[in-house]
């Protein structure tokens, strides 16, 4: 998907808008959303042969916004709907917009088989580590102890760690970035576009309204960059004061590490790219059956 | 015995192999002339304790030498391998006074009290039956085969009966077990060649049908091959599913020969992801379907809402199943009804499609691209149980490779008794473009829109779109040719069915004429919309009442009979709506007419 350089670029970033979004002020959604038009710009995608697929929620709004073709789904389901386009369309590209929610929670069944069957597409994970569209609920990702209308004395949980989860289920791509982070957020994207097979995109977002505390994108002591010349480099200029951290996107236990630590990082954890692809396979038995001519052969008396 | 009309059933322990005996036996009746239909009997688990009622399994084989239409409604004989099956098969009431049953005495000393029972029974009920032993030799073959080969051994005896050709037989039966090694298919002939003898010199009953030989195409399939066969051939290029009896042969069918035409089998991690990966593959261009049953139904609603609303096509095959709930999973149903009609939440328009045989649900996947792609909808196609399962020889359908959906043949719209499209189908969305198409890029959303497809929360929008997806399916109801009527426009009583009633309903009105009795059959294929003019249809009869393997009572109407009086408010009766599992009987309807006649 990457462009040459010395060819005037055909498609401008005003060809990737489409309606105003209607998030709230300060909202880290409006940040993804220039972030992923940048992106296509850079990869020049034709909006024609690309197609962003949304569940439901702040996130699920996203595909409405890019003047690409879109399905903006139902709750948890994007993924399973973006397979459809993938199958259907190998020439496509195909982006998948989700949240903590939508992926984590009435999506899990399917994100555990959307990463398993590593077909192309990048996944991107809004996390903004609460129900934003159904006003302040907890969700798989909320912290510990704080308080929502669903769960007043505190959230009871411990939060699930995104990135683990895609490492545990066999991802083969796997980074996490914030929607503060422009530089490293566009770099991912990037990295992610670039990869064959389910990219799993987690990203840090703000959310002021309902959850303003989930992420401290004011001071940048409090994370690390992943920094290797087969991940994304670190952002020093959003992210002056974070600790950088070498770590090979090769090393599947050590990505495990990382996944873990405190304070967390950003960056590409893991990245194979010999993965069985399933949509692929599935194109390639299509593509070798010989075309038989007899259809009732084996019924006829 | 000379007869027009024999239906047969072979019961065994399941795993004993009937079916394989029954299809042996089928297809060389088909290849002799006769027709043939055949209702295979599966319990739901796989290997249930043997000699126990719930591992009953076997076949029912009606064969004729006329076209028959349904399965019928009784057997003149039954083969069965121990008293506890025929025990639990007699509580289903599907014999008469002429039945005769021919009992494998083997296991009787096992159980002489059960066998004793068994006979006490059948003599009360007034029935024949030939208890019988097997000869030894057969025995000490059976043990070399570890127990196995029985099902060979009746068969021998089925072909003595039916008198049918044992040459063509036992070369049939030396050809068909190529896994096997050749001193098991031969040990397999000898029981077959054994059974044939013994029937020969010791079972004093015989069956022959005069068949005309005619050198027309014939195929044998049952409904879920040929639904599979459909797809490939209305230009479908990807099914998606989840395993769920009885709809999951065809996924396997599929499986097996989709990617040779190009298509794609893609096996799901749930119901409700293999109607998500339909509509994306859709709205790419590429038309889908999918198969279920009842609960993967209900699962999938809320994504067949989303394809409503955001003018997607998609194809649902759903074979129902006894239920509710889980239900009766290897038994029949026609109680899906009013979950397609309405198990969308918010105003529901979808096309419902229903087969009526094997014929049907080869041809039913060209009717649902057309109406789907027409009409950008979301079409359903209803199954059941007994015609997913049941094998019929059927001439062999036409073939159409069909790849734009305007070329669809003509008879095929009429045999749903549809009219082709005329007039331009409005949308709510006025761009309908697929990726790729340039300067046309859109966003669908099961969100209100306006005609831009922009999200529309606004009065205007939502009563604007509410109108329009009601407009297409009023163009539907407009093309809709009056359905199908057996016998005399107006008279005593129409009986009305859909879908796999339609058998039943063409044999019951057959009988009504020979008895002289004023009454008519109404069949529906499409089953939403409703066509126009269906007041004046059944205003004609001075009753009316539907015939439908769902249940109603007198307070509660059964579920076509709700929806015909709803749509008519003529008094349609619940007439006959005894969900048993098992398909319409003619003489259970017979037995009703004459009750309402009297």
């Amino acid at each position: 998907m990457s462009s040459e350089k010395a060819v005037p670029k055909k498609f401008s970033i005003k060809d990737y808008k489409a309606d105003s979004p209607r998030w709230c002020s300060g909202c880290g959604d409006f940040s993804v959303l220039v972030g992923m038009r940048k992106h296509m710009m850079d990869a020049q995608l034709d909006p024609a042969n690309v197609v962003h697929v949304s569940g439901i929620g702040c996130s699920g709004r996203l595909p409405h916004y890019f003047n690409t073709y879109g399905i903006h789904g139902v709750h948890g389901r994007a993924i399973p709907i973006a397979l459809g386009v993938v199958l259907a369309r190998p020439d496509l590209n195909v982006f998948i917009e989700s949240g903590d929610g939508d992926a984590l929670s009435i999506g899990g069944n399917h994100l555990i088989h959307g990463i398993n069957k590593n077909f192309n597409c990048v996944f991107v994970l809004l996390d903004n580590q609460i129900y934003g569209l159904t006003k302040s609920q907890s969700s798989p990702t909320t912290q510990t102890g704080f308080r929502t209308p669903s769960q007043p004395e505190g959230t009871f949980m411990d939060p699930i760690n995104p990135i683990q989860v895609a490492l545990g289920l066999g991802g083969s791509f796997v980074a996490s970035t914030a929607d503060w982070l422009s530089g490293h957020f566009l770099e991912t994207m990037n990295a992610a576009a670039a990869h064959p097979g389910f990219s799993f995109v987690h990203v840090a977002q703000r959310c002021p309204k309902y959850n303003p505390e989930a992420w401290d994108y004011k001071s940048s002591s409090w994370y690390s960059f992943l920094n290797h010349e087969n991940g994304v480099a670190p952002d020093q200029k959003f992210g002056p004061d974070a600790t950088i951290v070498d770590h090979d996107p090769s090393d599947r236990s050590k990505a495990f590490e990382y996944a873990q630590r405190v304070p967390r990082c950003f960056g590409v954890f893991y990245k194979d790219d010999t993965t069985t692809c399933y949509a692929k396979v599935l194109q390639d038995k299509k593509n070798k059956g010989e075309q038989p001519t007899d259809l009732f052969a084996k019924v006829r008396l | 015995m000379e007869k027009k009309d024999i239906r047969l059933e072979l019961l065994m322990d399941a795993g004993n192999g009937a079916q394989s005996a029954a299809s042996m036996l089928i297809n060389e009746f088909a290849k002799e002339g006769k027709y043939v239909f055949i209702e295979p009997m599966i319990p739901a688990e796989i290997s249930p304790p043997k000699r126990t009622p719930h591992s009953m399994s076997g076949a029912i084989v009606r064969t004729s030498n006329f076209e028959i239409s349904c399965i019928g409604s009784s057997s003149d004989l039954m083969l069965v391998e121990h008293e506890i099956l025929i025990d639990r098969r007699l509580n289903d009431k599907e014999y008469t006074k002429d039945t005769i049953i021919l009992l494998d005495a083997g296991d009787e000393r096992r159980n002489k009290d059960g066998y004793q029972a068994v006979y006490n029974r059948m003599d009360k009920l007034g029935l024949t039956y030939v208890a019988f032993n097997l000869p030894d030799v057969c025995k000490s073959i059976m043990l070399q085969l570890k127990g196995r080969g029985k099902n060979m051994v009746y068969l021998g005896m089925l072909t003595a009966i039916f008198n049918s050709n044992y040459d063509k037989m036992y070369h049939f039966v030396k050809t068909s077990y190529k896994k096997l090694s050749p001193e098991k298919q031969d040990l397999n002939c000898e029981l077959y060649k054994e059974g044939y003898k013994f029937a020969q010199s010791e079972i004093d009953v015989r069956y022959s049908i005069e068949s005309k030989r005619d050198d027309s195409k014939k195929v044998f399939m049952d409904g879920n091959m040929a639904i599979s066969f459909g797809a490939i051939d209305s230009g479908i290029k990807l099914f998606a599913g989840y395993p769920i009896t009885p709809a999951s042969s065809i996924m396997h069918e599929l499986a097996k020969i989709f990617p040779s035409y190009g298509g794609i089998v893609h096996q799901a991690e749930d119901e409700i992801s293999a109607m998500g990966t339909v509509v994306g593959s859709y709205f790419s261009g590429v038309p889908a379907m999918t198969a279920t049953s009842g609960p993967g139904l209900s699962l999938k609603q809320e994504i067949i809402g989303l394809a409503m609303a955001s003018e997607i096509p998609a194809i649902i095959v759903n074979v129902q199943r006894g239920g509710p709930s889980t239900g009766l999973p290897t038994k029949t149903e026609q109680s899906d009804l009013q979950a397609c009609l309405y198990g969308c939440h918010g105003d529901n328009t979808k096309v419902i499609l229903s087969v009526a045989d094997v014929e049907d649900c080869f041809y039913a996947p060209h009717v649902a691209r057309y109406l789907g792609e027409k009409l950008r909808v979301p079409v359903i196609i209803l199954s059941d149980y007994a015609t997913s399962v049941s094998f019929k020889v059927i001439g062999e359908p036409t073939q159409n490779k069909l790849e734009n959906i305007d070329d669809i043949n003509d008879d095929i719209l009429e045999r749903f008794f549809l009219t082709r499209f005329k007039e331009e189908i409005p949308m709510v969305k006025n761009n309908q473009s697929i990726p790729g198409e340039q300067g046309k890029e859109r966003r669908v959303t099961g969100l209100s829109t306006d005609g831009d497809g922009r999200v529309d929360f606004s009065s205007d929008a939502a009563i604007d779109a509410h109108n329009i997806r009601n407009q297409k399916m009023h163009i539907l109801k407009e093309s809709l040719q009056k359905p199908e009527i057996f016998g005399q426009e107006e008279a005593d009583l129409l009986i009305v069915g859909w879908g796999s009633a339609r058998g039943v309903i063409k044999e019951t009105i057959d009988k009504c004429k020979e008895n002289k009795l004023s009454v008519s059959g109404l069949h529906f294929k499409i089953v939403n919309p409703l066509p126009l003019g269906l007041k004046e249809l059944l205003s004609k009869f001075k009753r009316v009442m539907t015939v439908e393997v769902a249940y109603g009572d007198r307070y509660k109407s059964a579920p076509f009979a709700r929806e015909l009086r709803n749509e008519t408010l003529v008094d349609v009766e619940s007439g006959v709506c005894e969900p048993s599992g098992r398909p319409l009987k003619p003489d259970v309807i017979m037995t009703k007419i004459r009750e309402v006649l009297s």
